[in-house]
């Protein structure tokens, strides 16, 4: 039979006191009696330890999923943040106790008396969450199941792949909105008719010839490139998104308003509102460079800085600083080359990607390394401590090189 | 997969969450015979002056402490009422929402091994 919770005697309790040898004096007068609950269980809900953002989230009312599919792990997201979820089995139990009065709850004066507390499950396990990065490698793959090459394109044998729209890349790749989001601009990616695409890069280099070919006719590229404008001569060859979209990767807009040049001041007053962008010379060249060395293999390094510079706008000038984490360059050979080597392609994870990168060359200084892994930085682990745990430094002619710790695969 | 987390609100205080607590002990509790826990009386938990909590459980006295959870549990729940199919246009899968019903900040943690309370001495008349 089971006990009357109300039961337990003020004298059962100082009995037992009695014989663990404490004084009343010692302790407290509120004792608190312990039972289990009737309903007693173990597998009604779960625990999940909270790391402060999730915490700060919850309590905000903000949104807080979890996402995965059956096939990965489960991962927890706020807005901004993603998080693993690990189950942890621990060796203590854990009785949940809902009323519970703990240290200064307890008033330290007065009568004895007695409380009940009921325990409502006894726990072995619960949830840890651990921050981790989104899988962007697998939203690149979503993408390239179907890149845009053109709206006469879009119902070819080749675009008969899935298509994408926010909400299906949030289920499928799983990761807060905001890393989403920041990884669709870091892939490029445009938004077509509703659904997230990658350019094709034949078609990207049509859309961007255009633009400089319209740039150097209208002298845009001193006074900048009036959008609305641009949108509407293009308009009639390329969807005003993906125009729009090109310019915004390419260029950058400008604060002060364009159109400084040649202004008849008894012309239309200037649109306060226009949007003016002007090119950035970096991003252009690195795009030539893109285009001279995607498939050619190894480049001659002289040839190829005499190519790219005839290849790029007139006005702007290459520099090979442009070319961190796009293309590699070997000095040791006769003659010197160049070769298309994108960060973009190389794995994600940072063991593996620390093997692709000595299994293509064996010793790397800190500059030639540094643009190959400054995207697995965190806010706890830099470029160095990156290379503290993975590579070996070692001293050659005078320069610091890293290699790798153990043998390449 | 797709689960949202929200907090299960209270209606005296919406934003708050209930606090619920966490007696932690070593090993498991075990009663003589094989019957079900349901109801039994675990032990009598005093407090002393200087907050040390100490737990009785049969013949057995602990001695424990106030542990301020670096990270704290949520005790999350199946909302019921949301398993509903979602809509059927999109035939995408029923969301089932998760509640927190309650947070835990402290425990008591009872690590020490416990000390046996001798219990034949003659009741006091």
């Amino acid at each position: 039979m089971d006990c009357d919770q109300n039961e337990r005697s003020l004298e059962d309790i100082n009995t037992v006191l009695e014989y663990a040898k404490l004084e009343l004096s010692d302790v407290k007068p509120t004792v608190q009696c312990i039972y289990f609950s009737q309903q007693l269980d173990n597998q009604s809900f779960k625990l999940l330890e909270l790391d402060d953002t999730v915490l700060e989230t919850l309590t905000n009312g903000e949104k807080v999923v979890i996402r995965g599919n059956t096939d990965d792990m489960a991962v927890l997201c706020t807005q901004t943040n993603t998080f693993e979820i690990k189950e942890a089995e621990i060796s203590n139990s854990m009785l949940i106790t809902p009323q519970l009065d703990i240290g200064e709850d307890v008033d330290d004066s007065g009568p004895q008396n007695t409380k009940v507390s009921k325990v409502i499950s006894v726990m072995n396990n619960y949830y840890e969450l651990r921050p981790c990065k989104p899988k962007v490698a697998k939203l690149k793959k979503l993408l390239e199941e179907n890149m845009y090459s053109g709206k006469e394109c879009e119902e070819d044998e080749q675009h008969q792949g899935h298509k994408y729209c926010f909400e299906d890349l949030l289920n499928i790749v799983q990761g807060s909105e905001v890393e989403i989001k920041e990884s669709l601009k870091k892939l490029k990616a445009c938004q077509i008719e509703g659904l997230w695409r990658v350019l094709d890069f034949d078609f990207l280099t049509q859309v961007l010839n255009h633009i400089i070919q319209l740039c150097e006719e209208n002298d845009w590229l001193s006074t900048g490139i009036p959008l609305d404008e641009c949108l509407e001569t293009l308009g009639q060859l390329f969807p005003r998104e993906v125009i729009a979209h090109v310019i915004d990767c390419y260029a950058n807009e400008m604060k002060s308003g364009g159109g400084q040049g040649d202004h008849d001041p008894d012309d239309q007053p200037m649109q306060i509102d226009a949007k003016f962008f002007s090119l950035s010379e970096d991003k252009i060249c690195q795009f030539f460079a893109e285009l001279v060395l995607k498939n050619s293999g190894k480049f001659n390094l002289k040839e190829f800085l005499k190519v790219w510079e005839q290849t790029v706008p007139q006005g702007m000038r290459t520099s090979l600083s442009q070319l961190e984490g796009i293309a590699l360059i070997d000095r040791n050979c006769m003659p010197e080359v160049i070769w298309y080597f994108p960060v973009e392609d190389l794995p994600e994870d940072v063991g593996e990607r620390f093997n692709t990168l000595f299994k293509t060359r064996e010793k790397w200084s800190l500059a030639e390394i540094s643009p190959y892994i400054r995207d697995l930085t965190t806010l706890k682990v830099d470029v160095g401590g990156l290379l503290t745990k993975y590579a070996r430094a070692s001293m050659m002619n005078g320069i610091k090189v890293f290699s790798s710790r153990k043998p390449v695969t | 997969m797709y689960f949202e987390i929200n907090f299960f609100p209270r209606p005296d205080s919406p934003n708050q969450c209930p606090e619920w607590a966490i007696v932690d002990l070593q090993g498991s509790l075990e009663t003589r015979q094989p019957v079900p826990l349901g109801g039994k009386f675990v032990g009598d938990l005093h407090f002393t002056k200087q907050n040390v909590p100490i737990l009785i459980i049969g013949h057995h006295i602990l001695y424990g402490k106030i542990v301020d959870m670096e990270k704290p549990f949520a005790v999350i729940v199946k909302d019921e009422s949301s398993e509903t199919a979602t809509d059927r246009d999109t035939d995408k899968n029923t969301s089932v929402n998760y509640v927190v019903k309650a947070l835990i900040k402290k425990k008591l943690l009872f690590k020490q091994r416990p000390k046996p309370i001798i219990a034949n001495i003659p009741k006091k008349l």
